[in-house]
């Protein structure tokens, strides 16, 4: 599609107008939390701060230590662990036709969509009679449980599209159903891997009803609850604020910049294909 | 042999994922719903069944109604918002623009971001006195554009749509530009010779082909729409008073502030329903689709 | 349609270069070569869907893209219809919407629209698929859609990329036909597109062959086949492929002989002539299979040749031979009995042998 001049220039201005927009909050943050109290009350939340200064970096940092270290344990594993088994559900339900399997399908479907309204209370029944409640382990416990539906989307449409002609090969060679998924299918995967990771990571990382219902205690303490703690507390200023949600974002903010293209593939998924 | 020891193995493998998913979504559902017939209320569990009790208190609670009012403010809204918002934005960056990559990363970045991190965002540039959203308007002389934003409960609820929008917009650009993109080539060349003019192109050829990208973004953005929470309960927590109320955070307020689970859970379940009436014709329609 | 000096080139491979052509009103002409040649890139900058680099384009007697004055006027305006290999119909529209698309971009009435519509699908066979959605038709009949939706317009150039080629053999041919007939019932000028030289050879009117951007031929059908200036167009047209034979022009007693080891092969007098000019002596001599026949006893200029495989192809056989380790065809009757390894001699029909340079791989004459 090429455009005269004039409206070239307009479709420009319409596309910086939009960069404002969306850069506009982060850009504030960042500034934000780069001031002194009182740069935060005087000056422009736009302009860069004029004593810049780390402190509130350091405060947030202080603070949000413990649940970072938790958010990173529960959400390792239970990516590691959705993946693992997203694939094997992915790949029992392509190439291992039994009846009854696109029901299976479907229901594993429906649980992608669920509001999790719908399960926090005997959730949070179950997760004490388990004594997991306020613990890391339930943590991955919930969120390997929740993303199983959604890595087996994944992995199902991308093994769907193995041909068959690579599963009989195997076959009439003498292997298992098994061998096959190790020394085949498995091969063959880790690109999936890295989209159902990345999605993963990202997804339970960024989440916060789990964290707020099971895990309010120090203990376990989810990144993303701390920060909404601080919101609360006058002790923390809009400067530490502002330092805290950039220690929170940053993995994702790095994840995005440099395996973003894995990403999107999992936001795409059932979007543009059936 | 072999086969049977294959399908024992199979089942295995099989069965972690079937029981976590099995217990935690369906039986969690079950249960839920087998205490909304119930009148537990406080922290004892309580199991006598008062039968639909719940739902009728729903029925006559005027916070109900307000947060069903604002859901519906939001499917209304937010809704129809971020999916025309993300095509005008897909149709700016089809045509060949320079660094496009470059403009498609900073438009989805919001969506990457946790709601968590957003709210605070959003609650800092909303700030009535030193945020920047108020600060702009002074300066650039719009003053009279100020508000209270999410303090003022008559725009409260708007404000939040409004952020809510910014944040999927990214999203929903995602999914049109690679619907427009999946349009082969050689149709529009043959529109463009025909005589079509790029509105021609655009209306006629290349917007009625993307039914089917629409429709996902579509049940994605409604299921959110409805199911929403973390956003609006730290941004506002429902205030100022109950303006910016919505079913998830009553249902959590009711069962988490308040202990009153019976009742909590007859929110849960209401919200399932409907998110189902939403997906479940959805998912049907494209497990045909793709049959064929 | 005149087309002069265009050159549009790509990163990865030259597009076309420096490509001059004249084409007359009403004429059915046809850019031909392999994949790669140039073709398709000289057609879409006639559309306009292209801009080259340097060159100028008429449509008549409006110049439509010019680089030097950079001028380009958009295909909306140029009066051009394409009609494209993969159709390019609009699947969300009924056969009748498509065809009725330039119309209503152009803003022609309903009525107007309806009766110029069901026109074209009457003249195209397709008037029973106007409610019907191009997937439910079969490959010929989007074809047929295609062409409507060119027709429909009434436009005063057609503009044709390979338009059979997803089509099935037999639809092939019979559609090769129609589009000829429709030709001659329009009398449109026509710019055609394709590789299959057979093709080009039934339908065009002229022929302009493209190898690697740069035009090697412009000529008819005949033209082309009996005279190729150089080995490229002598080999790509004709089916079985030309027969080529490398050789040393010699003199011998004031004849020119070519020399090809195992025997030589002397000129008759017309050859001479051209010969005389020729500044190297290193030659290739050409000569189609069909002029090629396998003789059962030794003649004059008859050269030996081993039988390596025989090819029946219903009313010929293709016979395919070696002679000092060079494959060649020969076209024999069925009846003939030649087995494998069987030794023969082969004599060319002197009137059409062709020779050319071997360096410059152009015709001699």
């Amino acid at each position: 599609m090429t455009l005269p001049k004039p409206e070239r220039i307009i479709l420009y201005i319409l596309l910086a107008f939009f960069i404002f927009t969306s850069v506009l909050p982060l850009w504030t943050c960042v500034m934000t939390a780069l001031k002194t109290p009182q740069d935060v009350i005087y000056t422009m939340p736009l302009e860069p701060p004029p004593s810049p200064t780390l402190e509130p970096m350091i405060q947030a940092f202080e603070i949000m230590k413990r649940p970072l270290l938790n958010s990173f344990a529960f959400t390792m594993f239970a990516t590691i662990f959705s993946c693992i088994l997203g694939s094997i559900n992915g790949y029992i339900l392509t190439k291992i036709r039994f009846r009854g399997s696109e029901v299976v399908f479907l229901l594993l479907a429906i649980g992608i969509f669920i509001p999790y309204q719908t399960v926090l209370i005997p959730l949070v029944m179950t997760m004490s009679r388990l004594g997991l409640y306020n613990t890391i382990e339930g943590l991955i416990l919930t969120h390997t449980a929740y993303g199983i539906p959604i890595c087996t989307l994944l992995f199902r449409n991308f093994y769907e599209d193995i041909p068959e002609s690579l599963m009989r090969a195997a076959k009439t060679d003498g292997a298992g159903t098994w061998t096959i998924f190790r020394r085949i299918v498995l091969p063959l995967s880790p690109p999936m891997f890295a989209v159902a990771g990345v999605f993963q990571f990202t997804g339970i990382w960024n989440d916060f009803l789990f964290g707020l219902v099971l895990a309010r205690g120090t203990e376990a303490l989810p990144a993303s609850v701390a920060l909404a703690n601080l919101k609360g507390t006058t002790t923390a200023f809009w400067n530490v604020q502002m330092a805290g949600a950039w220690w929170y974002a940053l993995p994702v903010v790095i994840i995005y910049l440099i395996l973003g293209k894995y990403l999107i593939q999992g936001y795409m998924a059932g979007s543009v294909k059936g | 042999m072999d086969l049977t020891k294959d399908k024992m193995n199979t089942l295995l493998v099989f069965l972690p994922s079937l029981i976590l998913v099995g217990y935690f979504v369906y039986v969690s559902i079950g249960w839920n719903a087998v205490v909304s017939l119930s009148d537990w209320k406080g922290l004892r569990p309580s199991y006598n069944i008062v039968g639909v009790a719940q739902y009728v208190s729903l029925s006559h609670d005027p916070i109900f109604w307000i947060s069903l009012e604002n859901n519906l403010l939001l499917i209304s809204l937010f809704v129809p918002g971020s999916l025309f918002l993300g095509l005008f934005l897909a149709i700016l960056l089809n045509a060949k623009v320079r660094a496009e990559s470059t403009f498609r990363t900073i438009y989805l970045l919001p969506f990457a971001l946790s709601f968590v991190i957003t709210a605070a965002l959003w609650a800092w540039m909303y700030n009535p006195s030193i945020g920047v959203i108020n600060s702009l308007f002074e300066r650039t002389g719009l003053g009279f554009l100020k508000s209270g934003w999410t303090t003022d409960s008559s725009i409260a609820m708007y404000s939040i749509i409004l952020a809510l929008v910014w944040q999927f917009s990214g999203y929903t650009m995602l999914v049109f530009l690679a619907g427009i993109r999946s349009i082969p080539e050689s149709q529009i060349m043959a529109a463009r010779v025909d005589g079509a003019s790029s509105l021609d192109l655009y209306k006629r050829i290349i917007i009625p082909q993307l039914k089917f990208p629409a429709l996902a973004a579509f049940v994605v953005l409604m299921v959110f729409a409805l199911k929403a929470f973390d956003f609006i309960f730290i941004l506002t927590d429902g205030g100022p008073g109950y303006s910016t109320y919505v079913l998830p955070l009553m249902m959590y307020r009711e069962t988490f502030s308040m202990t009153h689970f019976a009742y909590g859970a007859a929110i849960a379940t209401l919200l399932f329903a409907v998110v189902m009436i939403v997906v479940v014709p959805y998912l049907y329609m494209s497990s045909r689709r793709a049959k064929e | 349609m005149t087309i002069k000096n265009l050159t549009k080139k790509y990163e990865a491979s030259v597009g076309v270069e420096n490509l001059n052509l004249e084409i007359k009103d009403g004429e059915f002409f046809i850019l031909l070569g392999p994949s790669g040649c140039g073709k398709s890139t000289t057609l879409l900058c006639v559309a306009g869907l292209l801009k080259p680099d340097s060159g100028e384009i008429w449509l008549g007697d409006k110049l439509v893209t010019s680089v030097e004055r950079d001028l380009y006027v958009t295909p909306q305006k140029r009066g051009v219809a394409m009609v494209f290999q993969d159709y390019a119909l609009y699947p969300h529209m009924t056969v009748f919407g498509n065809i009725a698309f330039p119309l209503e971009v152009s803003g022609k009435s309903k009525t107007e629209v309806e009766t110029r519509v069901k026109a074209a699908a009457e003249s195209l066979g397709i008037f029973q698929f106007l409610d019907r959605k191009p997937k439910q038709l079969s490959g010929g009949q989007r074809q047929r859609v295609a062409l409507g939706r060119a027709i429909v317009r009434e436009p005063e150039v057609f503009l044709m990329d390979e338009p059979l080629a997803n089509l099935d053999a037999k639809l092939r041919v019979h559609m090769r036909a129609e589009l000829k007939n429709l030709h001659q019932k329009l009398g449109t000028t026509t710019l055609y597109v394709t590789h299959d030289q057979v093709e080009a050879m039934s339908i065009g009117d002229r022929i302009a062959i493209q190898k690697d951007g740069i035009l090697q031929q412009v000529g008819t059908p005949e033209g082309v086949y009996d005279r190729p200036r150089n080995m490229f167009v002598g080999g790509f047209i004709g089916s079985p492929a030309m027969n080529m034979l490398e050789g040393n022009l010699v003199k011998k007693d004031g004849n020119s002989e070519i020399d090809i080891g195992i025997s030589t092969f002397e000129l008759p007098d017309w050859a001479e002539e051209a010969v005389k000019e020729a500044k190297r002596s290193e030659i290739v001599l050409g000569i189609r299979p069909e002029h090629t026949t396998i003789i059962a006893e030794y003649r004059k200029n008859a050269i030996q040749a081993k039988v390596s495989f025989v090819e029946l192809i219903g009313r010929e056989l293709n016979v395919h031979l070696t002679a000092r380790e060079e494959p060649l065809i020969a076209i024999a009757e069925p009846t003939e009995r030649l087995e494998i390894g069987k030794r023969v001699w082969l004599a060319f029909d002197e009137s059409k042998i062709h020779i050319f340079d071997k360096e410059s791989q152009e015709a001699l004459f």
